[in-house]
């Protein structure tokens, strides 16, 4: 059985002389490849949204002190941890991938009277702009510099 | 509700864009040290020892960086888990289901602030 959608998907600017049946979500909307990506997209935000809170914990334990900040580094080698922390980096990835390859697609042609760089090089760009973010922070948080 | 959420929209869709952009440019390296490499033993000796990890945090740059680490993954997640809700389960309950995560990243956001401003 299908459910109703939004009510307002599909409606024509005017209303048309033919009535037409309310648009229905299809009960497997879910088993289309396109949207089975879509979802997994939108999935992501649980990890994004656990890992904020958890950054949240990071800073209040650097507040604290140092003991504890040794406890939480500490609770953070918990194997539910570590296996959250995977999964949590591979939806970084999996976003990051998705998200720059269409994000050149979705520039306007103009923006006044200013062209955006050709999609390649915007592409080229946030994934320069990853990369070197990465490393630097990798530097930094990893004890090489300063 | 719906109306407030709409009206909140341009503001809500700067900081969920913001976390995709912001967020996912900075968590790798986060989650690769902190998460990961500290907890496993596999950075140098003392790179995340306390001190050096609270001078890191602590400077202006850092506190910086660190309420970006909060905040935008905390609306980036709100925002997509809204529309996994509504595309499971229906518009109906989205109003409610959409503010209770806002609030959640609100006060996420906030809670950083304060934890940044107070290190």
């Amino acid at each position: 059985m299908a459910r109703a959608s939004h009510p307002q998907a599909m409606t024509p600017h005017r209303p048309g002389s033919t009535r037409t049946a309310p648009p229905q979500v299809p009960d497997t909307f879910w088993s289309q490849p396109r949207m089975r990506t879509y979802l997994l997209f939108d999935a992501t935000g649980i990890p994004y949204m656990l890992v904020g809170l958890l950054v949240l914990r990071v800073a209040f334990a650097l507040g604290r002190g140092p003991e504890a900040w040794a406890a939480l580094l500490q609770e953070f080698s918990h194997p539910l941890y570590l296996a959250f922390h995977v999964l949590a980096l591979l939806s970084v990835m999996f976003v990051g991938v998705r998200f720059f390859r269409l994000f050149p697609k979705a520039q306007p042609a103009k923006l006044g009277p200013v062209k955006p760089p050709p999609r390649p090089v915007l592409h080229a760009g946030l994934y320069g702009a990853w990369i070197g973010v990465t490393l630097a922070l990798l530097v930094v948080l990893g004890g090489l510099w300063p | 509700m719906r109306t407030l959420l709409l009206r909140l929209e341009p503001g809500i869709w700067l900081l969920f864009g913001a976390g995709i952009l912001v967020g996912t440019i900075l968590l790798p390296a986060y989650l690769l040290t902190v998460t990961l490499g500290a907890p496993l033993g596999l950075l140098p000796e003392g790179a995340l020892s306390y001190e050096r990890a609270y001078a890191i945090a602590s400077n202006p740059i850092g506190r910086v960086v660190l309420l970006a680490l909060i905040a935008l993954p905390l609306w980036k997640g709100a925002h997509h888990v809204r529309a996994l809700l509504a595309d499971w389960l229906g518009h109906g309950p989205d109003p409610v289901l959409g503010s209770l995560l806002y609030a959640v990243a609100a006060a996420g956001s906030l809670a950083g602030i304060y934890a940044v401003l107070t290190l």
